[in-house]
């Protein structure tokens, strides 16, 4: 025993087995995360349950089986629930999702195994996805044509319904993109003419000219948004001609335009493969869609794409002001006590909590310099602020100087690994230090100063803290990316993967329907982080091999 | 102190070179690093287009007093001189000059070949590009030129843009003495330049010192006394920062003044 000790075998299983606890706590994580939320968007069976309730009354439910426990029976007795005499210690209690928000009281339901007394599969049952109030369960009846029953077949009635739902969706496409493109183009004309007007006059050259010439060109405007309008109005009309009957669980008959559903599929009837397809369409919609209902319902694509722009421009900002700072301290400052002290300094900033950050970048950036930028630049948007609210610009700001000790420190590690041999011999060839430093010590720790944006991204896509205080918001109207010059609006809010998690997860009126939502949201947080991750360690392996330094 | 016996003709032509002669002069050099003095009163002259060794045991100052040659003492912090070397009559520690001018006319090559993490080409023209030559076709003379007077065209030549790296280290050697040549030096320090690299290359390059010569005043310091005698014209022998003895190298072989340097060159202790 003692020789086995003495051996290092244990210290071996010891090191090995902290690595892997590691090692299975990473992907058990990924792995929980990742099946709780993609499963979400698997087209679960739809059943048909027959329901007795305690005074003995049939009751029909139609639902999806969402979530199952066990509960013991003594609870369930003291909770007064009779007629269990018969049963075992324990019973399973379903959790059904039965959807039709607006005409149940709640749309999930928990349903004691003992209450069913029978369960069906049917073909027919149809799931709708809709604009408003969630899903709806139940059988197609008819199909309505500017209110005129159309005589179809069961059959015929879904290809019918899918073919007019997609001319619907069309159509919605279409009023989407004129108000969005050039409604939207119109208005924020319209807003730049009457700040052009206000600054103008604010500046006292408002002459009656000049206000006929910026009332022509409003007009003009107005008149451009007249005829839009009338399209828009037609592509509504169009859209709302056709409807759809639906029988729900309790055989009421649910007349619903079309236009209010987004899609509908019929789980029972589909095979495996059709599952699989629906899968990736619905992961698909997931990420590419706008939220809708309060961020209950939809996708979060506006989420990913606010955290990855603010981290892009964190990384652009950052980047240049960590490196030009390790330059100085590692090879122009003097080697003394003051400069080891800005050191430590520097190394202690990344310990301070990232709310303080927040609480600075509110008070700095967002007050003091965007306050003064809306009065040298913006004045005549005043009062209502343009950088001197929160936005993305400030919010990278304030991220950047978060993630600021991480690049700075890996920087001077690079500039410190890189050999004197090669700094002797630039000089020596009659370089002046800032030529050598330009030309061989800075490329050569570009390795380094990408394992510090590494960090420094991996930090900052996870922070949502400071966020709050600096520019995210729940619900984004536009991305701070759009077709209206100057293209980017740094000003704008934005949303962010991280914010959405803990908006839906805690301030959604629908915890149930919102909880696969915060597993898929986080999972997709963690992917991209891992994306941008390993984006910036191929562009550093790419480096490293080509400045791969001197082996000896 | 220099040391030179009187019978002997070279010797007398060492210590009396005219200023045409002289490359390189050193006069009562004194350097210190903080408290300790590593070079005592030195004074020497080094003749134009000849080859000057240094030799002497580890931590004579023999690299200290080369590097001192193009100010490469500076990066020292706590390095400081007394005395004067003198290039050209010019006292080169003199205020008006431009250390990065000066280290342009006085090349240097390290012990271990540090080629630039650049391709072979970029690494020959990295003092010319330095110095504002943009032209396309004279860097691309002055790269052959510098790799055919160092010996590795033959080479080299169909792979100029592969990364230096990919070179055997006698070839970096003689690339990094390229590179020094190609911005046409008037003197070429080199410290140790083969002592890392093996037999084969170690005679490349001392062939290749031999054929320099012709362009350039070089001046070498090694370990390998055999080295001194194949490939100067005059040797130094150092020994705790002194210089000991200085000259012709068939003199000092053979025929050594001071009871020192016998030691040393015939292995009694170093």
């Amino acid at each position: 025993m003692n020789k086995w000790f003495k051996s290092g075998t244990p210290w071996i299983w010891m090191t090995g087995g902290a690595v892997s606890i590691s090692l299975i706590m990473v992907v058990g994580l990924f792995l929980l995360i990742g099946w709780r939320g993609l499963s979400f968007f698997w087209p679960a069976t739809v059943y048909e349950f027959d329901m007795v309730d305690k005074q003995g009354n049939h009751m029909n439910v139609i639902g999806e089986i969402y979530d199952s426990e066990t509960v013991p029976k003594q609870q369930l007795i003291e909770a007064g629930i009779s007629g269990l005499e018969n049963k075992g210690d324990t019973l399973e209690r379903f959790l059904i999702k039965v959807g039709n928000r607006e005409y149940v009281d709640l749309d999930f339901q928990w349903i004691l195994e003992t209450t069913i007394k029978g369960k069906k599969i049917p073909d027919d049952i149809v799931v709708l996805e809709r604009t408003k109030n969630g899903n709806f369960y139940g059988y197609i009846k008819e199909i309505l044509e500017n209110g005129k029953t159309l005589t179809l077949s069961q059959d015929e009635l879904e290809i019918q319904f899918k073919t007019r739902l997609s001319m619907t969706q069309a159509l919605k496409d279409k009023e989407t993109d004129l108000l969005k493109g050039e409604i939207g183009r119109i208005n924020f004309d319209l807003e730049k003419i009457r700040l052009a007007k206000r600054k103008v006059n604010l500046d006292g050259e408002l002459s009656a000219q000049k206000i006929a010439q910026f009332a022509e060109q409003s007009q003009r405007l107005r008149d451009e948004y007249l005829v839009l309008e009338k399209q828009l109005f037609e592509y509504r009309t169009q859209a709302q001609r056709d409807s759809v009957v639906i029988t729900d669980m309790t055989g009421r008959d649910v007349t619903m335009p079309i236009a209010s559903v987004l899609d509908f599929y019929l789980p029972n009837k589909m095979t495996f493969i059709e599952k699989v397809l629906h899968w990736f369409h619905q992961t698909g919609k997931f990420v590419s869609d706008d939220p809708r209902e309060a961020n209950t319902e939809g996708g979060v694509f506006p989420a990913i794409f606010g955290t990855v722009f603010m981290v892009m421009l964190m990384a652009v900002i950052v980047t240049p002001f960590g490196v030009i700072a390790a330059i100085y301290l590692h090879e122009y400052a003097p080697k003394n006590t003051f400069t080891k002290f800005i050191r430590i300094a520097v190394i202690n900033l990344a310990g301070v909590p990232s709310i303080v950050y927040g609480v600075f970048g509110l008070g700095f950036f967002v007050y003091i310099v965007g306050g003064s930028i809306d009065q040298l630049l913006y004045p005549e948007a005043l009062p209502s602020p343009t950088f001197g609210s929160p936005g993305v610009l400030w919010s990278a700001l304030t991220l950047a100087i978060l993630t600021l000790p991480v690049v700075i420190v890996s920087t001077e590690e690079g500039l410190s690994r890189i050999p004197i041999s090669l700094r002797e011999g630039s000089l020596a060839l009659g370089a002046t230090k800032s030529e050598t430093l330009w030309r061989i010590i800075v490329p050569m720790a570009s390795p380094a100063i990408m394992t510090g944006l590494i960090l420094a991204v991996a930090r900052a896509a996870g922070e949502v803290a400071p966020l709050m205080l600096v520019g995210v918001v729940k619900m984004a109207p536009t991305l701070p990316v759009d077709g209206n010059f100057p293209y980017l609006h740094l000003e704008r809010k934005f949303m962010h993967l991280g914010f959405h998690i803990y908006d839906v997860g805690f301030q959604s009126p629908n915890v149930e329907a919102a909880r696969p939502l915060v597993y898929a949201t986080s999972f997709l947080l963690v992917t991209v982080i891992i994306g941008l991750n390993l984006t910036a360690i191929a562009i550093r392996n790419n480096l490293r091999e080509k400045y791969r330094a001197l082996e000896h | 102190m220099i040391t030179l016996p009187n019978s002997t003709i070279e010797a007398d032509v060492l210590n009396n070179l005219s200023a045409e002669e002289t490359a390189v002069e050193v006069k009562n050099l004194d350097l210190y690093y903080g408290d300790k003095q590593a070079l005592f009163d030195v004074s020497m002259k080094i003749p134009k287009g000849k080859v000057t060794a240094f030799i002497g045991p580890s931590g004579c100052g023999k690299s200290t007093l080369l590097r001192s040659i193009n100010r490469m003492n500076d990066l020292v912090d706590i390095c400081r001189i007394e005395g004067k070397i003198e290039l050209k009559g010019q006292n080169i520690y003199d205020k008006s000059v431009d250390v990065a001018s000066l280290r342009r006319r006085v090349g240097m090559v390290f012990q271990r070949p540090n080629p630039f993490p650049k391709s072979i080409y970029e690494n020959v023209v990295y003092g010319l590009r330095l110095q504002g030559i943009k032209d396309r076709r004279t860097l691309d003379e002055a790269a052959e030129l510098a790799l055919r007077s160092a010996a590795l065209w033959d080479e080299v030549k169909d792979r100029l843009h592969d990364n230096a790296f990919g070179l055997s280290g006698g070839q970096q050697q003689r690339l990094v003495i390229a590179r020094a040549i190609a911005i046409d030096p008037e003197v070429l320090l080199l410290d140790e330049p083969t002592s890392a690299l093996d037999p084969i290359s170690t005679l490349t390059i001392e062939e290749l010192i031999t054929k320099l010569k012709k362009k350039f005043t070089v001046v070498i310091v090694t370990h390998n006394m055999q080295q001194a005698a194949r490939v100067s014209d005059q040797t130094a022998f150092m020994y705790m920062g002194k210089l000991i003895e200085y000259s012709d190298t068939n003199t000092l072989f053979t025929a050594p003044e001071m009871k020192q340097t016998e030691d040393y060159i015939t292995g009694r202790y170093g």
